[in-house]
């Protein structure tokens, strides 16, 4: 587990309190993997620079709203990402491909985390790719479909031309077993 | 099944749930559940989250720009909106219709701005076209003018150059003291033309008159006549009776319209 959601979730009060210096902390702690997450539903780096000082803009305004029974500080703010980029995705005329952006953008060779965040993500994603290792690569679709491009049962089953059924029982096998994999 | 009743199927609906997968009346039906503050249902989604988040962090990376951390805390310090990156966004609704509504007022500034140039340009082309009109105007009078003076020219000439022509000339009398007249007469068809130069304008109320006198008869007249601005006065006579035969011509001062038969005194005689 995270060793500093005390501290984090302590950021979040000052930051809600109008402590710039807090703000700044919980960006250099968190907007790389954020701006990865944007940038993997994305595929624009420019997008996701820009939807990152959104989101970040909405942690300064909404850390009120922030309630650590529910999420880690990272969590949040990770799925405000998250939601803000499907929003975005949701508003684009999305006749491309996502996934054919990533894999010709050579800005996913971009990746600087230093020190201990190397060592932690490292292992984090490690043990997350694991757990994705896990699945049969059909769930490992839907799930992906639904996380990063914020598909629905039915446009999932549409895009894979796959029935209706088969998709929802691919998610929620593959749900099982994520969350298995990753309690372990 | 009472709807606040948390049963296996919700179980089954809240990962695709948290995932944001489910929809239709799948959705519904859970959504009404969770409106009754299930307890159950609050704790697992915040499960299924903390999975996600897991998720969330399989990706790699990415080093935001300097710029980027530089605008959100400038931005978060002056309590202001996101600033705007370098790209414009083109794919959202409001854009859209912001373009739209730019383009619009775009279009109808250019309209406007087409209608006062057209319009003022038809004003300047009205303007032109009336200047035109009154030089042409000006033009056709100056050309009448110069074909009615050809016209007498080429008359006086005809007088002058015609066979047997003989001119006589005039002298001031009186008030008209230093005035001179030269009469052109064309003994074959009677027509007569009489300069006079240097003689005052006539007193209000009064003419010039000219007549010819044949011997031995009363005087005849010829026309009444005024001068310009500088004295000068032409009269054209159509028919001299008798022309060949030598007459004198004279010119007194009359009421205004003339006399049958002088009245006034003489002011001009050869």
């Amino acid at each position: 587990m995270d060793p500093r959601p005390s501290h984090e979730i302590d950021l979040m009060r000052r930051i809600g309190a109008g402590e710039g210096e807090a703000l700044a902390e919980i960006f250099d702690l968190h907007s790389p993997l954020v701006l990865g997450l944007l940038f993997r539903i994305l595929g624009r780096r420019s997008e996701a620079e820009e939807i990152l000082q959104e989101v970040f803009l909405q942690v300064w305004t909404q850390a009120g709203r922030y309630d650590p029974d529910r999420a880690s500080p990272r969590g949040w703010i990770l799925m405000l990402a998250r939601s803000r980029a499907l929003d975005r995705i949701r508003r684009r005329d999305s006749s491309r491909r996502r996934e054919e952006e990533v894999a010709g953008d050579p800005l996913l060779a971009a990746v600087h985390p230093v020190g201990t965040a190397r060592l932690e993500a490292v292992e984090r994603k490690s043990r997350v790719h694991s757990a994705l290792d896990g699945l049969t690569p059909e769930q490992r679709r839907c799930i992906e479909l639904a996380f990063f491009e914020g598909l629905t049962h039915s446009q999932i089953a549409e895009r894979l031309q796959a029935p209706l059924g088969t998709v929802k029982s691919r998610i929620l096998l593959g749900m099982n077993k994520l969350r298995q994999a990753l309690s372990s | 099944m009472a709807a606040h009743e948390h049963t296996a199927r919700f179980d089954e609906l809240l990962p695709a749930y948290a995932l944001g997968a489910l929809d239709g009346d799948e959705l519904r039906e859970l959504e009404a559940h969770i409106a009754t503050g299930c307890a159950e249902c609050q704790r697992q989604i915040a499960l299924w989250q903390g999975d996600l988040e897991e998720l969330a962090t399989a990706v790699e990376p990415i080093a935001p720009s300097a710029a980027t951390r530089e605008r959100v805390l400038r931005a978060a310090e002056a309590g202001a909106t996101v600033v705007p990156f370098e790209r414009p966004r083109r794919t959202g609704a409001p854009r859209w219709l912001a373009l739209a509504a730019t383009l619009l007022l775009a279009v109808a500034l250019w309209g406007i701005y087409q209608q006062a140039r057209l319009s003022g340009e038809a004003g300047r082309l009205r303007a032109e076209r009336d200047g035109l009109a009154r030089q042409v105007a000006g033009l056709e009078r100056r050309l009448d003018q110069t074909q009615a003076d050809n016209r007498r020219l080429a008359k006086t000439l005809s007088l002058i150059t015609a066979p047997g022509a003989h001119a006589i000339q005039l002298a001031g009398l009186g008030p008209a003291q230093g005035a001179v007249g030269h009469a052109f007469i064309n003994p074959k068809t009677g027509e007569a033309v009489i300069y006079a130069f240097d003689l005052p304008a006539p007193a209000a109320g009064t003419t010039y008159e000219l007549w010819w006198i044949a011997a031995g008869r009363p005087p005849v007249p010829a026309g009444t006549f005024g001068v310009d601005e500088h004295g000068a006065a032409r009269v054209e006579v159509d028919r001299v009776a008798d022309a060949a035969e030598p007459k004198t011509w004279a010119v007194t001062i009359e009421p205004a319209g003339g006399r049958p038969q002088p009245s006034g005194p003489i002011i001009l005689k050869g």
